[in-house]
């Protein structure tokens, strides 16, 4: 690079195409160039998906990636025999109400750990990975007990109830997203809230209003993550809703799909394209917070 | 400081007073609506609305509430049995005439004395089927068996032996008609379901029978002479042999070889015929065929039935709908047209064939099939038999995988 | 004290200018507000104490409601001390962690010294109820009668008397004492009873709610038999072939006088040749468990090597995802970029979709003859049935559905870098390549290095990324309970759940034998890493 003492001011005379477009190559076309590669790999299992969706035979077709045929039918199907909409609601409801609560205690928590010494802090932050170790396949036998007995009192909580199924979503508020969020607060300099502090900021005001918004970023991150989840979650969703209008869609498509024999495919396509999209519709949404959010702000220097 | 506190208390202590106070009017009756008197039904989510509807007319009668319940089929023996240990079972629930043993194992369902009248219009194997230590612990009403589909614009014949289908396969392959011979669900992990009808007129058994038809565990015919000879006879065909049998087919991709042309000849099952009539191939219903010297090719045959659950605070009303409502030609008119699988009750079965074809021959398929042993030990051979044949396609020696599978079963089995 | 708006005196030197604080004043007479915002929780707080604590006090469940007001004068003493600043932040979530996290773990935990699996679920009181209730036969050839229940006297709690037409058309009553005829009843077409003088005939709902009772009525029949009822119509004459004893603690089949005594070591009524019941109860094994792997030599060596492959994956998958999410942030971390939106929508596309259809795609697109995969490149690898190339195929699908994550995360953490710092390093003569590795990535490795652990903990657990894909396998005969790609969750899955028997207590000691040792990997490796400078920092 630096073998060619080339003065500046003379090449912006002799700036042919070729050059600019070397210059363009070596600035953005490069990038262009890999992010097609990368986008390509991202996007040719979602055409399946989309041809599925399309293949009338509701068959999982894996030897063409255009569709056999185009037909709606699978769509029709999908919503005309199945409580699709009541579903769809119901995923966004739990994706929606899980995502913001769970941002909530994990950046509480997260502000703890960052800022906060005192004892159990090592254990909890290692416990908090640790018993994320555990499968939770085995436990839900204990949940099917502990709701039992809970719905026997308050069957508002118990099984089939959005409620409940809630409570055990929240459960899991505190993990890995707690991580996370530790470690963006730690980018934030300490001295912004300790100036703060000596200026009479109580802790509390330190967190909402300071730390708050200076790390908006991952919690739209987190928020993103875990709307995401909590919309593909079916494990302990098939546990706590039977009841064919208390589903999700997440649960109702795994239903379609769960029978290895009758395995519907094309709905199941359908249903997995229309639950993608309020996820990219939260992600548009956000994304503004995930990339714009820290560069106005303070930085670590 | 105390002044603060005292105010702090005095606040919260009159908010949480209004709001128990709101809460409490609205809440205050809903627990008292799933009391008893409700009896409450799971089955698959195909059949839900079906069974719903038929329920409704029974709750009616009765004076009752019945609320039906979406279960995944493939998950629903695990949830009614956490269920049950929870105290939270359904009173009813659909399930598959092979759960018997182990249900009874974990005491989740109830024996059911079907009046004499009802049990003469059941087929008397699938009332067997359901008979576990002399008790009949469920009401059948649809079986299902795997058969042969072919495309009959490529091969208008039914092959009545193996030999014949994949002579006929061969040709059209060579000709560039399909690319497979046949298209059987093998897979990574074997498939014993649809080997089944090969493996048995070749001549192999996976477990012994007395006189009466029970099943001994006792008696694992896996390494057995005749079953290592039996998967000899199937490795021909394998992927070292003619490759009519392959484990890249698997039950993700072997209705839709048929359905593209790529495969004449289909080992499928009841759940494909609504697709085969969307497709627009011209197709037909045949036997398995079996061995050109080999005995008969028997399919398993699977019932689904009614469970009533042990100890459920409804017993008298469920016994009531599955002895009585279950058995009845209309119920079962209106589960067969949510889900169509050939009915095991006489005046049904009679009614649906009339109307459909595929109805009796399918059941033409399945005369010379065997129901699915029910003990729980059978359980625990799916996976170590299911890898041995898979091997066996792939071309390891036979006598080595079976007798691994063997020992492996053997050894669960003892536990 | 509202000075504090625009001060920047504590920043630390060379951060760039900020924009004002957030917020407003920091004077304390704020914190009214707060104070009414902490009153106004902690009273619905309250509330929801109250209304959760009323069923429990009603039905006189005191342990419920001592933890529950445990709970709530823990949440008290939190909010009201001024002392307990860090549980004022932890404890909300901490709540909700033990209850349904924590305490589920931990019930699981308890069932590995137990024999829990099918078989043996439920306590010995429920064994023996079920024993002896699945053992009524129905007497050969006998009479199957019209039922109609009735009572004499109140609906609700009079006693049952069972109306009887037997075949013949004979009306007869029955109750506890024996079945005596019933000359005088109004009977319908069907030859079932609708009334008779005395008797209360019951409405299905009502028989419905004296289900209980029913289980336990049979008129006797004289031999232990007795005439009980089957549904809401029909009754037959049946005899409990099996009794508890209570005094020998042992189950008598009066049938072929067989004698199961109880064998409180393994939880089920074992007869003198060995043979047992079906229905078992739950039992304390102590060990047994345990030592059941720990002495069995091809556990011990399947394990171990799925416990290194366990770790192999965890670490790649990371690794891999890592570098191809932070090169994507890199790629589209630039100023004016045409299309930059549409990229970033389009990379995380895969994030977006249902990763269990993905999964159930992805391993179609590996099939050998009819694969996406084979037919494009021109290949015929059986990918699913050769280790290796199997665990290749794991890999390059988890990290197609995992590295729209770390490219997220990565996007984020970029924007705490500034730009200024690289190009002053490579103003200095650093290489691009240089200036990237000395001063961007320590910097990222700041905010990332939790979310690397955080995968890696995730990936190592990932029981859809293999079950889904492989089931674990390629399996082999000689060993089909450990495959190539098994991780330690789905082959715990696979001894557990193995088809047809749940073997909870198992799976449950298994699964604390992994715990125990992925955190000694975990805690060791943690104090090693640089995550665990920034949790000492």
């Amino acid at each position: 690079m630096t073998a060619y003492t080339v003065d500046p001011a003379a090449t912006r005379y002799r700036r042919t195409a070729a050059t600019r477009f070397a210059l363009w190559a070596a600035r953005l076309g490069w990038r262009h160039a890999f992010m097609w590669v990368v986008a390509a790999f991202a996007v040719f299992p979602v055409l399946f998906v989309v041809s599925a969706a399309l293949n009338p035979l509701g068959t999982l077709s894996s030897a063409r990636l255009w569709p056999t045929g185009a037909s709606a039918d699978n769509a029709l199907d999908l919503f005309g025999n199945t409580p699709f909409t009541t579903w769809y609601a119901n995923s966004l409801f739990f994706a929606l109400a899980n995502a913001a609560v769970t941002v909530l205690l994990s950046a509480l928590a997260a502000y703890a750990f960052s800022r906060m010494r005192f004892r159990g802090r090592r254990v909890g932050l290692v416990g908090l990975l640790v018993i994320q170790m555990f499968p939770q396949f085995l436990a839900i036998v204990a949940l099917y007990l502990m709701f039992s007995s809970i719905g026997e009192y308050r069957p508002e909580l118990g099984f089939d109830t959005r409620w409940g199924l809630l409570l055990v979503y929240l459960g899991g508020a505190l993990s890995i997203n707690t991580w996370l969020m530790k470690g963006f607060f730690d980018t934030v300099p300490k001295e912004l809230d300790e100036s703060a502090q000596m200026d009479g900021a109580t802790h509390a005001q330190v967190f909402f209003r300071i730390m708050l918004p200076l790390v908006t970023p991952v919690l739209a991150i987190v928020g993103l993550l875990v709307f995401i989840n909590t919309v593909n979650e079916f494990l302990l969703a098939s546990v706590f809703l039977r009841d064919t209008d208390a589903k999700t869609l997440g649960l109702g498509l795994y239903q379609l799909v769960a029978s290895q024999r009758n395995a519907n495919f094309g709905m199941f396509s359908v249903g997995a394209i229309m639950l993608s999209l309020p996820t990219l519709m939260v992600f548009w949404f956000l994304q503004r917070y995930i990339t714009e959010g820290l560069t106005s702000g303070a930085v670590k220097g | 400081m105390r002044l603060r506190t005292a105010s702090a208390l005095a606040g919260i202590t009159a908010i949480a007073l209004a709001a128990t106070a709101c809460g409490g009017e609205g809440t205050g009756d809903s627990g008292g609506e799933a009391a008893a008197g409700t009896l409450v039904i799971w089955t698959d989510p195909e059949r839900a609305d079906a069974v719903e509807q038929s329920a409704a007319a029974f709750a009616e009668t009765n004076g009752i509430d019945v609320s039906v319940n979406a279960v995944a089929f493939e998950d629903m023996q695990g949830d009614v049995l956490n269920a049950y240990q929870a105290g939270n079972a359904p009173d009813v629930f659909i399930g598959a005439h092979d759960w018997t043993g182990n249900l009874v194992r974990n005491g989740a369902v109830q024996p059911i004395e079907l009046p004499q009248d009802r049990a003469d219009l059941l087929d008397s194997t699938s009332l067997e089927a359901m008979t576990y230590d002399g008790q009949l612990f469920g009401v059948p009403y649809s079986q299902e068996n795997i058969f042969l589909m072919r495309n009959t614009e490529l091969a208008p014949e039914a092959p009545r032996t193996f030999e014949e289908l994949v002579e006929a396969g061969s040709a059209l392959k060579e000709d560039g008609e399909v690319s497979e011979v046949l298209s059987m669900a093998v897979g990574q992990e074997g498939d014993p379901y649809r080997m089944n009808a090969l493996f048995t007129s070749a001549g192999g058994y996976l477990f012994g029978q007395d006189d009466t038809g029970t099943w001994d565990p006792a008696d694992l015919g896996v390494d057995t002479e005749a079953s290592i000879a039996a998967m000899e006879r199937i490795a021909e065909y394998g992927e070292a042999g003619e490759g009519v049998l392959r484990r890249s087919i698997t039950t993700e991709n072997d209705a839709a070889l048929f359905f593209d042309g790529e495969a004449a000849f289909f080992v499928a099952g009841p759940w494909n015929i609504a697709d085969a009539d969307a497709s627009g191939i011209d197709y037909a219903i045949s036997p398995i065929p079996g061995f050109e010297d080999g005995g008969p090719a028997s399919p398993y045959i699977g019932y689904q039935s009614f469970f009533v659950t042990e100890g459920s605070t409804n017993t008298a009303l469920a016994e009531e709908f599955v002895t009585n409502y279950v058995t009845d030609t209309d119920f079962i008119l209106d589960l067969y047209a949510a889900d169509p699988r050939t009915p095991v009750q006489a005046e049904a079965l009679e009614s649906v064939s009339a109307d459909d074809p595929n109805i009796g021959a399918i059941a033409e398929a399945g005369t010379e099939g065997m129901p699915m042993p029910s003990i729980p030990e059978m359980g625990e051979t799916w996976q170590p038999l299911g890898v041995a044949q898979a091997e066996i396609v792939g071309g390891t020696d036979p006598a080595k995988a079976m007798e691994s599978a063997a020992a492996t079963i053997s050894e669960q089995i003892g536990e | 004290m509202a000075a504090s708006e625009h001060d920047s005196a504590g920043a630390p030197s060379g951060a760039p200018a900020r924009p004002p604080l957030p917020g407003g004043r920091f004077a304390p007479g704020t914190s009214l507000t707060a104070h009414v915002v902490k009153i106004g929780l902690l009273g619905l707080f309250t509330a929801l104490g109250v209304w959760a604590v009323l069923p429990l006090y009603l039905a006189g469940h005191w342990l419920g409601l001592a933890v529950a007001a445990g709970v709530v004068a823990l949440v008290y003493h939190v909010y009201l001390s001024k002392r307990t600043v860090p549980a004022k932040y932890l404890l909300p979530g901490v709540l909700f962690l033990v209850a349904f996290q924590i305490l589920p773990v931990l019930y699981t935990m308890s069932t590995s010294v137990t024999n829990m699996s099918d078989g043996h679920r439920v306590d010995k009181q429920q064994a023996i109820a079920s024993i002896e209730s699945l053992s009524v036969t129905r007497t050969p050839d006998a009479e199957e009668y019209t039922l109609t229940v009735a009572t004499a006297g109140d609906p609700e709690t009079g006693a049952l008397v069972f109306l009887l037409t037997d075949p013949e058309g004979r009306t007869y009553t029955g109750d506890e004492e024996g079945l005596d005829p019933l000359p005088t009843a109004t009977v319908n077409a069907s030859g079932r009873i609708t009334g008779a003088f005395g008797y209360t005939v019951l409405t299905p709902a009502q028989v419905n709610a004296r289900s209980a009772e029913l289980e336990e009525f049979a008129v006797p029949t004289g031999d232990g038999a007795g005439i009980r009822s089957s549904g809401l119509s029909t009754a037959f004459e049946g005899t409990a072939v099996r009794s508890y004893d209570a005094s020998c603690d042992c189950v008598t089949d009066s049938e072929t006088g067989t004698v199961y005594t109880a064998d409180d070591e393994r939880g089920a009524f074992y007869g003198p040749e060995g043979d047992r019941l079906p229905q078992g109860w739950k039992v304390n094994v102590g060990f047994d468990n345990f030592a059941r792997f720990l002495f069995d030599p091809t556990f011990a060596s399947s394990f171990f090597g799925i416990l290194v492959w366990n770790i192999a994956f965890a670490v790649a998958v990371t690794g891999l995802v890592f570098v191809v999410g932070l090169a994507v942030a890199m790629a589209l971390h630039v100023p004016r970029m045409r299309g930059k939106a549409l990229y970033r929508i389009l990379v995380v596309l895969p994030y977006a979709m249902s990763s269990l259809a993905m999964y159930l795609l992805w391993r179609d697109m590996f099939n050998t003859d009819f694969g996406l995969i084979n037919r494009m490149l021109g290949l015929q690898i059986d990918w699913f049935g050769d280790a290796w190339s199997a665990r290749a195929a794991v890999i390059l699908a988890n990290v197609w559905l995992g590295y729209p994550y770390m490219f997220l995360v990565a996007t984020g953490a970029l924007q705490a870098v500034p730009r200024e710092l690289s190009q002053a390093a490579q103003i200095d003569g650093a290489g691009r390549w240089q200036a990237f590795r000395h001063v961007t990535l320590p910097l990222l490795m700041v905010a990332m290095s939790p979310i690397l652990v955080a995968t890696f903990a995730f990936n190592f657990n990932n029981f859809n990324a293999v079950w889904l894909l492989t089931r674990g396998g390629p399996l082999s005969s000689e060993n089909s309970t450990a495959g190539a790609t098994d991780l330690l969750i789905t082959y715990t899955y696979r001894l557990a759940f193995n088809e047809a028997t749940a073997q909870y207590g198992y799976a449950a000691a298994l699964s604390v034998m992994i715990f125990v040792i992925v955190s000694l990997i975990s805690v060791v490796s943690l104090r090693r890493s640089k995550a665990l400078m920034e949790v000492d920092r």
